[in-house]
């Protein structure tokens, strides 16, 4: 099982457990965070836009090209920091375990 | 290879009548004055439906017919909005590069939709007062134009409104192939002899010449023949273009022009007896046009692939080889052609 601890947009702070190996958009989506995750994972919608504690920007892959188009498109209306990731690009698994992340704010 | 297969040639339950892909190059879809600015229409052709539709422009596009987002079939009840397409589910939009130029509801729009173009379109030209495609199975961009025929596009200097449009239940290279089968023009047309031909292969390009100038023509990938029939020093001009319905139905579609001769004259009507003989039987003529003679072999016969050819047959498998060049398939398939 691997972990993540998460703080809604009301405020509240979680933690969550899921399946090694899961995308963290569908775990968040799935303990009704805020995450809607409407495209299932193809940088196409931003519903799933969290933003990483900064201990934790450099321990995450790059970005990809559509994910960063996607946040770059995000920024007209939400606010974009350092860590700004869409979770779906993100699995949840052993390196991951014990993430801290918020969710952002609806577009 | 060397040795003839005897067990092929005694057993024909095996061989198909049409193993042939749909052969990439440029098409005829329609003719442009049978598509209005606003127009949507659904064609079947290269073995599937796609949505034809002119812009209020003019521009026209050919798209498949299922919109990217949700599957709608934007042929029933889509309708044309400016230069795009409008999907009738939730009004997307597509240009006829099939880019998705508007989402109505959603703030961000996908980030690939910036980057590409998402609904697949045929590259699309009009010429020759038609609508023309290019298809290819792996969407790549056309690797050749099509060529200025002075016999249909010249404003003046030429006449003929003829035309004529024909059904055969067989692949197009089968069509082709007997362009270069000379010995069937003896036996099947009833000519008077195999006539002397010339074939030459260039690129996508074949030249035939056939009986020292009687008939002068030249294929441009498998989509478009143009042949010039002179006799007598009077020439007239068949357009050919012949459209992939399926894999095992084609659509012959031709045009017949000549030299605009002055009304009562020798020449007009030497080369209206030329047309009529291109099409038909015409009168006093020895040998049979194609419509009588060839349809009852192309709709019933099977396709060899390695066939028992004698000399005296004209360059079936030069052809073959030039043909396959507008396959694009996996080895196995490649390999039953």
């Amino acid at each position: 099982m691997a972990q993540v601890h998460v703080t809604t947009r009301e405020g509240e702070v979680r933690t969550l457990e899921a399946e090694g190996g899961s995308p963290l958009m569908e775990v968040l989506r799935d303990a009704s965070t805020g995450v809607e995750g409407t495209c299932g994972g193809m940088c196409s919608c931003g519903t799933c836009h969290v933003y990483v504690v900064d201990e934790w920007v450099a321990r995450l892959p790059e970005r990809s090209e559509d994910e960063a188009m996607m946040l770059e498109a995000l920024e007209d209306f939400v606010e974009l920091r350092p860590g700004s990731r869409l979770a779906c690009q993100i699995v949840l698994d052993d390196d991951t375990s014990g993430i801290t992340v918020e969710i952002a704010p609806a577009a | 290879m060397g040795a003839i297969n005897l067990q092929q040639l005694l057993e024909s339950q095996q061989l198909e009548r049409c193993p042939f892909p749909i052969p990439a190059g440029w098409f005829h879809v329609d003719f442009s004055e049978n598509l209005a600015k606003e127009e949507i229409r659904n064609v079947y052709i290269f073995g599937q439906e796609w949505v034809l539709f002119r812009s209020e422009s003019g521009q026209v596009g050919m798209t498949d017919p299922y919109c990217p987002h949700l599957g709608a079939h934007i042929g029933h009840g889509g309708k044309v909005v400016g230069e795009n397409i409008r999907c009738p589910f939730h009004h997307w939009e597509y240009d006829t590069e099939g880019w998705c130029k508007k989402i109505p509801y959603g703030k961000v729009a996908p980030p690939i939709t910036k980057k590409q173009a998402i609904l697949r379109t045929l590259p699309v030209v009009e010429k020759y007062g038609m609508i023309w495609a290019w298809y290819h199975p792996k969407c790549e961009a056309p690797s050749w134009e099509l060529p200025y025929i002075p016999a249909i596009e010249d404003e003046s200097g030429w006449t003929g409104d003829r035309k004529g449009s024909w059904t055969a239940h067989t692949a197009i290279q089968e069509i082709a192939e007997n362009g270069v089968d000379f010995a069937h023009l003896k036996f099947l047309h009833g000519a008077e002899a195999i006539p002397p031909a010339e074939v030459n292969f260039d690129g996508h390009i074949i030249d035939i010449n056939m009986a020292n100038g009687y008939i002068v023509g030249r294929g441009y990938g498998p989509g478009l023949n143009i042949f010039e029939f002179t006799q007598n020093g009077v020439s007239a001009t068949m357009i050919s273009y012949t459209q992939p319905i399926d894999v095992d139905k084609s659509q012959m579609n031709m045009s017949f022009r000549h030299k605009d001769y002055p009304e009562g004259s020798q020449e007009l009507m030497i080369a209206k007896k030329i047309v009529d003989h291109m099409i038909g039987e015409a009168e006093g003529e020895e040998s049979a046009g194609f419509e009588s003679v060839d349809f009852i072999v192309w709709n019933h016969k099977k396709y060899r692939p390695n066939p028992l050819l004698c000399d005296g047959d004209g360059p079936v498998l030069q052809f073959r080889k030039w043909f396959k060049q507008f396959y694009v398939a996996d080895e196995d398939t490649l390999a039953k052609i």
